[in-house]
């Protein structure tokens, strides 16, 4: 298992790299001058070459690129270009708010989505059926940060249920700011989920092995958790990695919403604002996240699935 | 964690909102919260603000030698109210200033008394280094006289030296024991002598201030100040609806304060007037655009009072390029009849065929997506279309835009600022030669290429900028008005006034009309 880990992650190395200089070159290609981003557009010459000066922005390409790539490699991103704080300061702050509300909204997602798909696959062209599907059409269809903004007008504005905005201080107060969010991306997630587990079970519930076990008098609950719902688990693991992935990067506007703290709204003003520094940084944070969970994933259909073996 | 623990987090959430355990928000009487339309703090010294956004803090924590009074700019130099200086003296030639400085003025954080000593390091660390050098420029000599008096010698006169350099937000005065002895550190603390004083500078989203119980003058009402800041339109202003905040920085797009007041028809808005000063650069090197004929159609096209309305309560009209009410402004009624381009589509038409375009211009221009640039630059479209212009508008991101001006890469370019009651600062960013754009990027903000491709004003913003009294500042400055709307290389379209909307338990305790984008807060009461 080691050496198989072990591989895996030299076999991401090649995949990182080719982020970090894709980031680089889209950085450099996207119109937009950090000078002046940072020191608005009443800034004078002689202030704006200071500033390049002083940023580094003036080197030559081939050799921002080795200090960027320098800087990966002595795990320090050097400082934002706009706020002067270590980027990875920002960072630490800003990634365990977006990796918890993923946590969250993908727990709920699964919890609701997956019963939901069960009933609906179990009770096919009939009413609970048609209500699922109903509900994973509005749930595809409604932007988050349409929901959002009426979860909160109703919860929040109306009610007075929960905190208007931002991401909480303590661990509680962080889960009582953290269920409007996460309720509205689980929306979605357990749309997706729901009608993934749906047509899997669907599919599984047809094969021969079915059959044989509703022929050899097993009961219903078991012929559907034992023999239908853990072979339909494969997919659905593969789902729940691309579910993850999506929240992870996706959250942008849930985050702005809420204003909420995050990676995707810390990216989002980084970009507005030529932050270059930041904005690689938070790339490569997302790669090496997307490296992360399709290794576990890969690990967990070992778990799901006996058959499959790991090779080195 | 598990199902049981998710339902045990959804029932304790249930409970607290049940019993009112909900966040912080706007009810004690003692905080004042404002949300800031930036997402996050960038610093809280003065002389290094680069997000406008900051500067509500510093407005509350810093001070300089004068001030206008609360609520207004200061039009005339005898307008400025004694501050950290108790009163001063200028020589005739409008090149010597000497201020006789307060005394037992307490810096924040027992940093002592101010003397003359730190208002010559906050000036001599401005003109070092900081976000407005050039402005600074012109001192040529900073000196102490004695603990309480300062001469500061100017390399030009300057007859408007109150408003051009002492009430600037580089030239507040700071600690000089405390810069010193903080170093970095000082661009995200503050030591000034403001009626409020720095308790936590959070670079995740706050700035948070608390009473000075020393201030030399009338201490503030309200004991603590919060400057939350809240990106988001859409947070920002369901925290201000839900009492979260008390007041917050308004969305400067048509049919936003019209909105807001239907959503609750008891909020206020405080307005400064005129706020930004919207103009349009016209490139003089693009054909058909050096033809004065067509830029006399376009400003003929252009209905600039549809602009302003369109704008309203926020939109004011520009007659030229100073509005009525600051130095050098005039109303239309005012202008010689040749140079009010009163809205006429018809004559637009018959100019553009005078200047060989029978059939019309069709044009390119670039436009930043931010809510006042596109709602003004779509409005003013249809405007042209009417008379002939077919503006091709390419709206796209901010920082893009403004680089793309930079580079010189547009035609008819939309320009938002503002400015303080000083014509020249404009007239030397937007018009003079030495701002010439290049499309290296290293230019400047005159867009038009005025007083390269054709005679410009510089002789005349000379004149000025050398006036040893403010009635001839003012006479030349007119001049430069009358002659820029001869030549047309940059229109006013509208003033924008900066707008925060605030929650009718608070009360200011005075009322805004004009001045930069902040003001103060120490006279601010608050009720249940």
């Amino acid at each position: 298992m080691a050496r198989y880990l072990f591989w895996r992650l030299i076999d991401a190395a090649p995949t990182v790299f080719l982020v970090l200089t894709l980031v680089f070159v889209a950085m450099r290609i996207l119109p937009g001058d950090p000078a002046l981003a940072a020191l608005g557009d009443n800034a004078l010459p002689e202030q704006l070459a200071a500033f390049r000066e002083a940023m580094g922005l003036n080197l030559p390409l081939w050799k921002q690129y080795l200090n960027f790539l320098w800087s990966v490699v002595t795990v320090d991103f050097g400082r934002s270009l706009i706020q002067n704080r270590p980027v990875l300061d920002l960072i630490a702050y800003n990634l365990p708010f977006t990796i918890e509300l993923t946590l969250v909204a993908t727990l709920i997602g699964v919890v609701v989505g997956v019963p939901l798909g069960v009933l609906a696959a179990t009770h096919r062209n009939r009413l609970p059926d048609s209500a699922v599907r109903l509900y994973s059409l509005i749930g595809y269809a409604i932007p988050d940060f349409y929901l959002g903004a009426l979860l909160l007008i109703v919860f929040s504005l109306n009610l007075g249920w929960f905190p208007i905005n931002g991401g909480g201080g303590l661990f509680w107060d962080r889960m009582y700011h953290i269920i409007l969010p996460a309720m509205t991306l689980a929306f979605l997630k357990s749309s997706f989920m729901g009608k993934l587990t749906r047509t899997s079970l669907l599919e599984v519930l047809g094969r021969d092995y079915i059959r044989t076990a509703r022929a050899k008098g097993a009961r219903e609950p078991r012929v559907l958790y034992r023999h239908g719902l853990r072979n339909a688990l494969l997919p659905l693991t593969t789902g729940l990695g691309i579910s993850l992935l999506a929240t992870l990067s996706g959250s942008v506007a849930v985050e702005l919403v809420f204003n909420r703290p995050g990676m995707g709204a810390l990216l989002i003003s980084a970009i507005s604002e030529r932050d270059y520094a930041v904005i690689q940084a938070g790339v490569i944070v997302f790669a090496l996240c997307v490296v992360a969970v399709n290794l576990a994933i890969d690990l967990a259909y070992i778990v799901v699935d006996p058959r499959v073996r790991v090779q080195a | 964690m598990d199902r049981r623990h998710v339902l045990q987090l959804g029932s304790a959430a249930a409970l607290a909102g049940v019993a009112g355990l909900s966040p912080a928000n706007a009810q004690e009487t003692d905080v004042l919260r404002i949300g800031i339309a930036a997402g996050k703090p960038r610093h809280s010294d003065p002389n290094l603000t680069t997000q406008g956004s900051d500067n509500w803090a510093t407005e509350q924590a810093y001070e300089q030698l004068v001030r206008p009074d609360d609520g207004v700019f200061a039009i005339k130099p005898d307008e400025y109210v004694p501050t950290l200086a108790t009163r001063w003296t200028v020589s005739p030639d409008a090149r010597t200033w000497t201020f006789t400085l307060r005394q037992g003025v307490q810096f924040h954080k027992d940093f002592g008394e101010m003397t003359s000593e730190d208002v010559v390091y906050s000036y001599r660390r401005a003109m070092k280094a900081g976000t407005n050098t050039t402005i600074l420029e012109n001192i040529a000599e900073i000196a102490a006289n004695g603990p309480y008096e300062v001469t500061i010698r100017l390399k030009n006169p300057d007859a408007l030296f109150l408003g051009t350099t002492a009430f600037n937000n580089n030239t507040s005065i700071v600690s000089k024991k405390a810069a010193e002895k903080m170093g970095e550190a000082f661009a995200t603390d503050a030591v000034g002598t403001g009626p409020y004083e720095l308790a936590k500078f959070d670079p995740n989203g706050a700035v948070i201030m608390k009473r000075n119980e020393k201030y030399w003058g009338q201490k503030a009402k309200i004991g603590t100040v919060e400057c939350l800041y809240i990106a988001d339109t859409t947070a920002r202003t369901l925290a201000l609806l839900s009492g979260k905040i008390d007041m917050m920085e308004a969305v400067r797009a048509p049919g936003w304060v019209q909105s807001m007041l239907a959503r609750d028809k008891t909020l206020k808005m405080d307005m400064t007037a005129p706020g930004s000063f919207n103009t349009l650069h016209v490139n003089l090197t693009r054909p058909p655009f050096d033809n004065l004929k067509v830029r006399q159609a376009l400003m003929h096209a252009i209905d600039r009072k549809a602009v302003a309305e369109a704008l309203a309560p926020m939109g004011g009209v520009m007659a030229c390029l100073q509005p009525p009410g600051f130095p050098a402004g005039f109303k239309t009624e005012e202008l010689p009849a040749e140079l009010r381009y009163p809205h006429d589509p018809k004559k637009a038409k018959a100019l553009l065929a005078e200047a060989g375009f029978p059939n019309g211009v069709n044009f390119a221009a670039l436009c930043s997506k931010r809510e006042d640039y596109a709602s003004t630059m779509l409005i003013v479209q249809e405007q042209l279309r009417a008379s002939g212009f077919n503006m091709e508008l390419k709206i796209g991101d901010h920082t893009a835009y403004h680089a793309d001006n930079r580079s010189d890469k547009n035609t008819l370019a939309m320009h938002s600022s503002s400015y303080p009651p000083i014509p020249t600062q404009l007239y030397f960013q937007q018009l003079a030669k030495d701002s010439e754009v290049k499309a290296d990027g290293k230019g400047g903000g005159n867009y038009s290429h005025y007083g390269v491709v054709m005679p410009g004003i510089d002789g005349l913003l000379s004149k000025a900028l050398n006036a040893t009294s403010f009635a001839d500042y003012e006479k030349i400055c007119r001049d430069i008005e009358l002659q820029v709307l001869r030549d047309l290389p940059l229109i006013g379209l509208s003033t924008l006034s900066f707008t925060v909307a605030r929650r009718a338990n608070i009360d200011l305790g005075y009322e805004v009309k004009g001045g930069y984008a902040r003001w103060r807060f120490h006279r601010a009461t608050k009720k249940a």
